[in-house]
């Protein structure tokens, strides 16, 4: 296991490293997204569907910008793509973004083309992915301190 | 669904960024740029099986407008030429008795709320497609009269100004009546007025914003003057605004015009236009926009008569029986009774204007028939409409194929010279059309006279 002293973050701002700011975001709306596209799929009121379109559109703005976070303290420390969690981070929530860039176009489709199915199957399999590409990142800075100030 | 998507980005110049991403969205649902038109002419269109899209086919022809002396083609027989050049966005065309033309210069509802994403997008695509972003004057009416009978007006006046999003315009007596977007409103016409001042006095109001997605109201009045009959479109292609904004829409209200009361007198119409008695019945005909987002072919607008109390399927399901999978809950009862309308005129063809010939300047072979102004696609790679067609008519219905009248609205390079809209027959018998992108109102006669 690499020291801490060499498991610094390269985005970071007064020593703070920005991907862990902005990993929140994502996750909240496209958990979000999941509850306002079950809403619509019991209730078929648009309101809901409109909602998750939001969701998913606010979601991935902030995803891409913790992804380009996150590719620069991945990009920037070779002692940072070493970890073991590192590679199945980064796939697991590319795999999330672009899941959740198609959702968002089935949500472009008009009344319940727009959720269901295919809207409501992705939305429940990035909720799936979360928890384990969260877990990974998790890892990475409570176990190995990757981005911890020595 | 490639080659289609390389036009746009040449016609439209939407960014290269934004046609990659559409080509490989498209992957997961591709499809052609749709099959023949003229199969889905006629009482009975061949309706394929509907498709979903990640982005729907797009394709929206880019406005150049008319260069000095261009003018639309027409048939063998006739000849056209320009009634007035420099209008603001004409959409509708009347008659008054005494031979004026009224000019209906229209722009949409300012603002329509954005509800999702989506919105934002498409209102943006819609700009392109339309010349009536500027800021010039318009909602108004501009009336042309020409002494001489020459097709040259020599009389050009603003007959009343300051409307609501107008469309429609029926006179009845000394009744004039024009369809705002959110009401009917009556003023006092004299026969050669070429200006009204006097204040308009609200016959009826009309389910208007604040969302107001289909605006043109088109009106018309029955043969003995007692009812108005104003058509309703809906407020989104298939409810994605909620049930609730489509209360009194898709439809066409029958307004008694001694007091102002209302009933729905047909429904399930998605969007229709061109509101016109057929001289041989007397039957109300109207063309219909239909629903969007199924497919290239997917589904025609058509020409019908209209049914009192009938049923035509929005948003339920359409031509019948063939039920929309994006509309909840179903309603299996109304998709029970929902009428096949009369006659397709191929999809997403945006027929707008509809005026039946009894008049005598045209050759004869279109005495009692139909033409219809198609403003053109958007939702389908191969561009369909942009013209004016005539549809035969025989004994009070369709009879035989439909021909193209007027023609070369699209140059070569499919760019938009103009968009026909609503139609009208001027007092000595020509046809007349409003284009709202070329800023014209056009005028067909016969060649020989």
């Amino acid at each position: 296991m690499a020291d801490r002293q060499t498991l610094g973050s390269t985005a970071r701002i007064a020593r703070h490293p920005i991907h862990p700011m902005l990993v929140p975001f994502p996750i909240a709306c496209f958990v979000g997204a999941l509850a306002t596209d079950i809403a619509y799929a019991m209730t078929a009121q648009m309101m809901w569907s409109d909602f998750s379109a939001w969701l998913l559109v606010a979601g991935l703005i902030m995803g891409i910008l913790a992804a380009i976070a996150g590719l620069i303290d991945f990009l920037g420390n070779p002692e940072i793509r070493a970890q073991t969690p590192a590679w199945p981070h980064l796939l697991g929530n590319a795999t999330v973004l672009v899941l959740s860039f198609f959702n968002a176009l089935v949500h472009t489709r008009d009344a319940w083309a727009s959720v269901v199915p295919t809207g409501l199957i992705l939305s429940v399999i990035v909720v799936l992915i979360l928890p384990v590409t969260g877990w990974l990142g998790w890892s990475m800075v409570y176990r190995h301190g990757v981005g911890v100030d020595p | 669904m490639r080659f289609q998507w390389l036009s746009m980005a040449h016609t439209m110049r939407v960014p290269r960024v934004l046609a990659f991403i559409a080509l490989a969205s498209c992957l997961a649902a591709c499809d052609d740029g749709g099959g023949d038109p003229n199969a889905q002419i006629g009482p009975h269109p061949t309706l394929p099986e509907p498709t979903q899209y990640l982005l729907p086919p797009l394709h929206i022809a880019r406005i150049v407008g008319w260069q000095k002396g261009e003018t639309p083609s027409v048939a063998q027989g006739l000849k056209i030429q320009a009634l007035a050049t420099g209008l603001e966005h004409p959409r509708s065309l009347y008659v008054l008795p005494n031979g004026d033309v009224l000019v209906v210069e229209s722009k949409s509802p300012a603002v329509q709320p954005i509800r999702r994403p989506k919105d934002i997008v498409m209102g943006w695509v819609e700009s392109l497609s339309t010349s009536g972003g500027s800021n010039q004057e318009t909602n108004r009416i501009t009336l042309l009269r020409d002494t001489h009978g020459d097709g040259v007006p020599d009389v050009r006046s603003v007959f009343l100004d300051h409307l609501n999003s107008p469309f429609g315009v029926a006179l009845v007596g000394n009744d004039l009546y024009v369809a705002n977007t959110d009401a009917i409103v009556r003023y006092p016409y004299n026969s050669g007025d070429t200006k009204i001042s006097a204040p308009g006095t609200t016959l009826a109001p009309l389910p208007g914003g604040p969302i107001d997605h289909h605006w043109t109201k088109s009106l018309v009045a029955n043969p003995d003057g007692s009812s108005l009959y104003v058509g309703v479109g809906s407020n989104s292609n298939i409810t994605e605004n909620g049930m609730e904004a489509e209360k009194n829409r898709a439809a066409i209200l029958e307004v008694d015009r001694a007091t102002g009361r209302w009933r729905v007198f047909a429904s399930g119409l998605r969007n229709p236009n061109g509101l016109s008695f057929e001289p041989q019945s007397g039957a109300l005909w109207a063309v219909i926009n239909e629903r969007d987002e199924l497919g290239p072919d997917l589904v025609p607008d058509y020409l019908t008569s209209v049914k009192d109390g009938g049923f035509y399927g929005w948003p339920y399901s359409y031509y019948g029986q063939h039920v929309d999978p994006r509309v909840k809950p179903e309603r299996p009862d109304l998709v029970a009774k929902a009428i096949v309308p009369d006659y397709a005129l191929s999809s997403h063809v945006a027929p707008l204007g509809l005026a039946f010939y009894t008049a005598d300047n045209l050759p004869d072979t279109y005495r009692g028939g139909a033409f219809v102004g198609e403003h053109g696609s958007w939702n389908r790679s191969t561009l369909n409409g942009y013209k004016v067609i005539f549809v035969p008519f025989k004994d009070g219905q369709p009879s035989g194929m439909a021909q193209d009248v007027v023609t070369g609205f699209l140059n070569s390079d499919n760019q938009a010279r103009g968009r026909p809209v609503g139609l009208a027959v001027d007092k000595s018998g020509a046809l007349l059309i409003a284009d709202d992108v070329g800023n014209t109102v056009w005028r067909v006669t016969s060649a020989v006279r």
